[in-house]
């Protein structure tokens, strides 16, 4: 009985359009969560390709003693694919002179991701090339043509096997972010490799096996794996532990559109109590009546839980097909100029969608259902008896709770779901005064003749607490847009500062003291900018407080591809000696030593030394602790004054030791700087360097390209997951005032029948949504700052800073749109007429 | 069963000493004085009175839609004042049927729907055979899939009437059933009323500003300020 007549209101309102409100709500949160999710997964799969991409497979076993064939086959088995390289520094030597490289042995296979880049000519034209070297033939970087003064076709030796020199090697995927201090790449076929003979005892070869699959494949078999694993020989090396730049954007953006998932969420969760409120008011009568006639409470209560199921039924149904729709049209719009993979189904968002949608529509109706099922029956006597339930702190605390816990449940990040939630607390507390205040000012000015802005003042000021309710729900909704939309602007503007135009794109080592002043003269003749020369003299760092560094620190020694970090220790690190603390540098702890003073005992100096943070941190450093350095013959003693942060992603030369001037003072050192030059004018190069044929040129040009590339696709999917937050956000402004407006229609009808001119009626409404647009707007400007900040400081890790422009944006945008909206739907009632009109009141 | 419950099964609706007092910012009022008077099985009283001079709230109080502030009240037999809500609706369900002023149709139901709505409730069989039954009686069959706001406000009294009908009940409340009416409509509605009232042998208790209505009951109670006073015959005071 109660499933049939629940079912008959159902189907009725539904055909009637009275569910309309409460469904889009529902279908909003549905489809917004599931667009913005499924949308997110497709490009976090992408961009986790593309980071593979920079590690050549999607995992990497890595050993210092040979391969494993039964691990190898293990992983084949598995349904991985696999390739190996062997890597070690070597030397190459050419006819005339010979070099240190990074000689990369590899298999046919390799790499697994990304491409390997040929040029037709040292520091030329670049093109992917599906090919490795085949035997008996090296691929080697354009600075060793220079270094080696051979051309392709000249043959050259690695060991006791001579290779002929068959292509310029652009790139390899995992040629790492080390450029610089690091040597020029040898690329040779793995099967040369026991032939040259340098793999024998006492060697320092790595060996990589790459593995590529479905993460779900791969992670099975790393469990299976990890137990053989011996960690002083072995380690493994995954996506999540890349911290390339490449990494860091992406888990930047990663956590933008998680911070977008959540708006979404919370901007859907409004709606849906804006329409669960309407929702129930509309059903007071029939309540009243069903009680009158005899309906217990248990029968009111079955048969509403059993609409508001149907209702979450429908809307999820067809939020799912909407969401899906939306994302894949905005898919299909994108394919051309963002990487989005297709292949991704996943059912993880399809489930959060879900969930939101059943979460929300129970969690939000609860208390304007409680309403509805304290209804009393006498309200069929007398119309103006309301709900007598008075717990606006159960509607807080279920709606709170469940915004809350989504979050939580869903971003997996209490930190951020605290942030966004507390500064959500304390802008509806505001609120809350502001009304109030607003009320309290409205009085004054509301007196008088009865004119559009005193109708206006008079029902905001007879309408508080559905004002402040309004308020809210506008302010939040402004709120969580305006933090979108600053973020995205904030968050791809440094990123486009990291790299500006006029990054240095070349790096040049290796400059001696006479070249200086020339080499400076000489590229200043040539209209090219140079900057600053830091002097470096390679040294090896041996103690720490008088303990020489053990095999720990030295597990790192050959680790060299793909973290800066470990690529100076272990082997020679470059020192430098400096004054001045440049642009990229910002002591974190201790004193910067520009300052210090050589106390002159004859007591063993210990010059300041500047140490960079996560080095000092993986070396466990302290502030005074005494470092040792080896440089040639000579040692020098050292204490650690201050620590550094660096931002290794400024493609600028960063030094993990900075010494006091007067601690190398005895040494000389070689040159090191950076410049750019367009590529148009890629051809000066020759001319360029061509009287300094000692100077080692690095080219990171295609480098800084590709961290570009990835930056403009992370923002170009920013922009698009700020689209589709901004036409969620409208639309929940769009019920919003649809709501309200329903609310108003009874005065409105009044009114009209009194003979007020439509024109009276439009202005005092629109006026009336002006003036809760405006308020709302500053308030949102204001909440928008606070969260900002919390967010860029404690998540983002980003600069924060004050938007002032957004307090009138938000105002002046918050009473337009809002305004507009508040005419349109007002334009839609006065279309009606008075009788239509009184009407639709009973 | 005691003298005192013998005293109230001769009654339909029993009415002892009952008062209405409510709390108002300047203290309390007292919109009911002590009230007292019977109404016999099948008979038909009209509750006439101005505005505001208590006759709804009394309505209320006898329909169990409110709660006395003190004094007795006996729907055929049953205890009003000490039931709860839940006790009162389960009363209403079986005993009682209502007629509103603003027709009080549920907007989302159609005419059938919002006839059958009172035997769902209740829990019959075949509560949609039963509702065309009662549709046809008032004359409605051909609309019985319309919604209220398909129908004119005449139309919309007589699905009120087939609804108040439908559970067969004992005593049947009218709160100004022909206020929103027009005259034609009136006379329709009025005679529908008391036709059915007549062939259900149903206890009629009326409110209504219409004296020319009135005067179709058994007995007329006038409510002035909180006061009822018979004014049939030898106009009695019965508080």
């Amino acid at each position: 009985m109660v499933l049939d007549l629940a079912w008959r209101l159902f189907r009725h309102e539904a055909r009637r359009g009275e569910l309309t409100i409460i469904l889009f709500a529902i279908i909003l949160s549905v489809s917004a969560v599931l667009s913005l999710s499924l949308f997110s997964e497709r490009l976090q799969a992408a961009l986790v390709d593309r980071s593979a991409a920079f590690m050549a497979a999607d995992s990497q076993l890595r050993s210092r003693e040979g391969f494993n064939d039964d691990w190898e086959q293990a992983g084949i088995t598995e349904g991985l694919s696999t390739a190996r390289q062997a890597s070690t520094r070597s030397m190459l030597f050419g006819e005339q002179a010979m070099s240190l490289v990074d000689l990369r042995a590899v298999s046919e296979t390799y790499p697994l991701k990304g491409d390997i880049k040929v040029m037709d000519k040292p520091f030329g034209k670049i093109s992917v090339t599906q090919d490795t070297p085949s035997d008996g033939n090296v691929w080697l970087d354009s600075r060793l043509f220079q270094l080696l003064d051979v051309s392709l076709g000249d043959t050259v030796f690695i060991g006791d096997k001579a290779f002929v020199v068959e292509k310029v090697l652009g790139e390899i995927p995992d040629a790492g972010f080390a450029f610089f201090g690091s040597d020029p790449i040898a690329l040779m076929p793995l099967s040369d490799l026991e032939a040259t003979k340098i793999t024998g005892e006492g060697s320092r070869v790595n060996y990589k096996t790459y593995f590529a699959g479905e993460s779900n494949l791969i992670s099975s078999y790393f469990d299976w794996l990890k137990p053989q694993l011996d960690d002083e020989i072995h380690s493994w090396r995954s996506l999540e532990d890349d911290d390339s730049p490449i990494g860091e954007s992406v888990a930047t953006a990663e956590q933008y559109f998680l911070l977008a998932s959540l708006l979404a969420i919370v901007l859907a969760a409004v709606s849906i109590a804006v329409a669960a409120q309407r929702y129930s008011r509309r059903h007071y009568d029939p309540v009243a009546i069903m009680k009158t006639l005899g309906a217990s409470t248990s029968v009111i209560r079955k048969v509403y839980v059993l609409q508001v199921t149907f209702i979450m039924l429908l809307g999820i149904a067809v939020g799912l097909v909407v969401g899906f729709v939306t994302q894949h049209i905005v898919v299909l719009a994108l394919a051309n100029s963002v990487d989005v993979s297709l292949s991704v189904w996943h059912w993880r968002p399809v489930a959060i969608a879900t969930f939101t949608g059943a979460l929300c529509a129970f969690m939000f109706s609860i208390y304007p259902l409680l309403q509805l099922f304290s209804i009393p029956p006498l309200r069929v006597l007398r119309r103006d008896i309301d709900s007598n339930l008075s717990a606006k702190w159960l509607q807080f605390a279920a709606a709170g709770g469940a915004i809350f816990a989504l979050m939580w449940a869903y971003s997996g990040e209490l930190l951020i779901s605290a942030i966004m939630f507390a500064s959500g607390i304390a802008l509806v507390a505001s609120l809350i005064g502001v009304t109030y205040i607003l009320i309290f000012v409205g009085r004054k000015l509301g007196q008088g003749s009865m004119g559009p802005w005193q109708l206006a003042w008079a029902r905001i000021k007879r309408r508080s607490m559905d004002n402040s309710v309004q308020l809210i729900s506008f302010s939040v909704t402004i709120m969580l847009l305006l933090v979108v939309l600053v973020m995205r602007n904030d968050m791809i503007s440094q990123w486009q500062d990291q790299l500006p135009a006029g990054t240095p794109n070349y790096f040049m080592m290796n400059i001696t003291e006479d070249e200086k002043q020339t080499l400076t003269q000489h590229f200043t003749d040539n209209h090219v900018d140079m900057g600053y020369l830091y002097p470096v003299v390679r040294g090896r760092f041996v103690s720490i407080n008088g303990e020489q560094i053990n095999t720990k620190v030295n597990d790192n020694d050959e680790d060299d591809s793909e973290s800066e970090g470990r690529d100076g220790l272990g082997r020679e690190a470059n020192l430098t000696w400096d004054l001045e603390l440049h642009n990229e540098n910002k002591i974190v702890d201790g004193e910067w030593h520009k300052d210090w003073v050589n106390p002159n005992t004859d007591e063993l100096t210990l010059y300041p030394v500047s140490v960079e943070k996560d080095l000092a941190q993986r070396l466990s450093l302290e502030l005074g602790d005494e470092l040792t350095f080896n440089i040639g013959s000579e040692i020098v003693h050292s204490r650690i004054t201050s620590f550094r942060e660096v931002n290794w992603q400024s493609m600028q030369p960063n030094f993990f030791f900075i010494l006091h001037p007067q601690a190398l003072k005895e040494f000389t050192p070689v040159y090191l700087t950076s410049f750019y030059l367009a590529a148009e004018r890629r051809e000066d190069l020759t001319t360029l360097l061509s009287p300094f044929p000692t100077v080692n040129l690095f080219d990171v040009e295609s480098r800084i390209n590709q961290l570009r590339a990835v930056v403009d696709q992370v923002s170009l999917a920013v922009e698009f997951i700020l689209v589709l937050v901004l036409i969620a956000g409208s639309l929940v402004l769009v019920a919003q005032v649809q709501a309200s407006m329903d609310e108003r229609q009874q005065e409105l009808a009044i009114l009209r029948t009194l003979g007020a001119k439509g024109s009276l009626i439009r202005q005092s409404v629109i006026f009336e949504f002006v003036i809760i647009g405006v308020v709302a707007g500053l308030m949102a400007a204001i909440g928008n700052e606070l969260t900002l900040l919390l967010l860029q400081t404690k998540v983002f890790q980003m600069q924060a800073s004050l938007h002032l422009n957004y307090w009138l944006i938000a105002s002046v945008s918050g009473a337009a749109v809002v305004g507009v909206l508040g005419a349109i739907s007002c334009w839609r009632l006065l279309s009606l007429n008075t009788t239509t009109l009184l009407r639709k009141m009973i | 069963m005691t003298q005192h419950d013998n005293e109230h099964s001769k009654y339909s609706i029993a009415v002892s000493k009952v008062t209405k007092t409510v709390s108002t910012g300047e203290g309390k009022l007292q919109i009911l004085q002590p009230i007292s008077f019977n109404v016999q099985h099948g008979e038909s009283i009209a509750i006439v009175g101005a505005s505001g001079s208590g006759k709804s709230t009394l309505l209320g109080l006898l329909a169990g839609l409110d709660e006395t502030s003190s004094g007795e009240i006996h729907i055929e037999e049953s205890p009003l004042h000490t039931m709860n809500e839940e006790q009162r609706a389960r009363l209403r369900g079986e005993k009682v049927g209502f007629i509103f002023q603003s027709f009080m149709l549920v907007q989302s139901l159609t005419a059938l729907e919002n006839v059958m709505l009172p035997a769902q409730i209740a829990g019959l069989d075949d509560p949609a055979r039963k509702a065309k039954i009662i549709l046809e009686q008032v004359g409605l069959s051909h609309r019985a899939y319309h919604f209220p706001n398909q129908l004119s406000g005449g139309e919309q009294q007589r699905v009120a009437i087939a609804r108040a009908f439908i559970g067969e009940p004992s005593i049947l409340f009218a709160d100004e059933p022909t206020g929103n009416l027009d005259a034609a409509n009136s006379t329709k509605v009025e005679d529908l009323l008391f036709t059915l009232n007549r062939d259900k042998g149903t206890t009629l208790v009326l409110v209504t500003h219409d004296d020319e209505l009135a005067l179709k009951c058994d007995r007329q109670l006038r409510m002035n300020a909180g006061v009822l006073q018979e004014i049939t015959a030898n106009a009695e005071e019965v508080a």
